[in-house]
């Protein structure tokens, strides 16, 4: 298992996953299911969960493949631009559906306004992420290779600064960037240990008799708000600087965010913490998940800090 | 000047520097990090409930998260005195530090006048939040956003920073 392979493990997922969870959402719409709707969206939330450690396991398997015979460096460009085109598109999906199963829980259906955004960034996405998929097999697929005639690839392959390599030359000429980045990852992180740490320590007893699940739910948002924040600021530093973040700890830390979405998806679907109200107490299940919440958190935190020290960075 | 060189050539703060072990410089560091997140973290959560987010949440409870915060300040306190010590010659002469004390010391102050003026209320959560409390909320968020700011901007300015 090197690192070209894992990210062809992982490529299944916004390609394979993301089309299941499309024509599920389909099926739903046409059957006017509102559990459908729900599973589809939990779907479309797991894969871009999953897509952020499919996109940052092409830079591992970049350093690896580079300097290979007959790969291309011009086409890895090219498929690394469509692929982070796609990747905020799959992104925006997961969040509206994210918000979509959060409204869902409180007025038991989707609003027709969410559908639409969700179906509209859904059909955007898979075809963005197709089109991402077809360049990154050309570039050692020969069976499959067009010898460049594809005139979307020939564009991206003749493009004088690929997306992704022109926003790292921006990030580098303007000194500003980089600090305000971390800056606002920091806000981030703080509100979403905010709302990390008030649900899930209620979920352990602090508070208990004055604080029901049902009223903490309504913070659930503004924990998304500082994870979304992040996830885009970490874009900034990713995006511009590939190379600091290959290797094991950064690629753990993606991982566990993938843990993070699983944990926030059982306060979102389960019926049992929503029994949870002023002065009663979690069942044990609860207070293991709402404690494993701060753990997991804690532990991306970790990741990211030790970056300059045990990882590539710096 | 002689004292402040003392301290930052002590062998407590050689070793903080030089050792490679997690409980030295990196482990310091990132107990002050999990710190401003459970400090900024809570009492943000408290001021965007003041201002009217999750509005079925009570007031009242979230006063109970009030000695967690007060954990996270004081591992603060105490691996920013660390943080400071191994610098203290160049931390000192660096105008940003003052700055991001101002901003914690505002913050702190901010946070107490909440706590009497809004915990302390006996009509909280019977009417919507005064005038006083939402400015409050917003100081509060203003304060540790700079707080924030400057303490990430120590890494890129003044003596010692790496700043060319």
């Amino acid at each position: 298992m090197n690192a070209p392979h894992i990210h062809l493990l992982l490529n299944h997922f916004p390609t394979v996953g993301f089309s299941i969870g499309l024509g599920l959402f389909l099926v739903a719409l046409f059957a006017k299911s509102g559990e459908l709707k729900r599973a589809s969206f939990v779907i479309f939330f797991m894969t871009a969960a999953l897509t952020i450690t499919t996109y940052v396991s092409g830079s591992d398997a970049q350093e690896a493949m580079k300097d290979s015979p007959g790969v291309s460096a011009s086409l890895i460009a090219a498929h690394e631009s469509a692929a982070l085109v796609a990747f905020a598109f799959m992104q925006a999906t997961g969040f509206f559906s994210w918000l979509g199963l959060w409204i869902f829980r409180r007025v038991s259906r989707v609003p027709n306004w969410n559908v639409a955004v969700v179906l509209i960034l859904a059909v955007v996405t898979f075809g963005l992420m197709a089109r991402a998929a077809n360049i990154g097999g050309e570039i050692l697929h020969p069976e499959i290779q067009s010898n460049r005639t594809n005139p979307a690839v020939q564009a991206e392959v003749e493009a004088e600064q690929p997306l992704a390599k022109s926003w790292g030359g921006f990030v580098e000429n303007h000194s500003w960037v980089w600090p305000t980045a971390e800056t606002l990852h920091f806000i981030g992180l703080s509100m979403l240990f905010g709302v990390v740490l008030t649900v899930d320590l209620r979920m352990l007893g602090i508070g208990k008799n004055l604080l029901s699940f049902a009223a903490l739910y309504q913070l659930l948002p503004l924990g998304m708000l500082g994870f979304t924040v992040n996830l885009a600021t970490g874009m900034v530093f990713f995006v511009a600087t590939p190379q600091q973040y290959t290797g094991f700890l950064f690629f753990l830390k993606m991982m566990l965010v993938v843990v993070g979405a699983v944990n926030v998806l059982y306060f979102m679907l389960l019926e049992e913490p929503w029994t949870v109200g002023e002065g009663h107490d979690a069942s044990i299940t609860t207070k293991l998940v709402a404690a494993s919440a701060i753990i997991i958190w804690i532990a991306v935190l970790f990741c990211g800090h030790m970056l300059p020290f045990y990882g590539n960075s710096f | 000047m002689d004292f402040l060189l003392k301290i930052q050539q002590s062998g407590f703060c050689q070793w903080i520097r030089e050792s490679e072990s997690i409980f030295s410089y990196s482990g310091i560091l990132l107990l002050h990090t999990i710190g401003m997140g459970f400090v900024v973290g809570i009492n943000a959560c408290i001021d965007l409930r003041i201002l009217g987010f999750a509005p079925a949440l009570r007031l009242k409870g979230m006063e109970k998260f009030l000695p967690v915060l007060w954990l996270g300040f004081w591992v603060n306190a105490i691996t920013g005195a660390m943080l400071l010590a191994i610098d203290i010659v160049n931390k000192l002469a660096n105008a940003d530090f003052y700055v991001k004390m101002a901003f914690i010391a505002l913050a702190i102050i901010n946070l107490r006048m909440l706590k009497s003026h809004v915990f302390g209320d006996p009509s909280i959560d019977k009417i919507p939040a005064s005038g006083k409390a939402k400015i409050l909320a917003v100081t509060s968020l203003m304060f540790w956003i700079g707080a924030i700011t400057s303490g990430r901007l120590l890494a890129y300015v003044g003596p010692g920073s790496g700043a060319k």
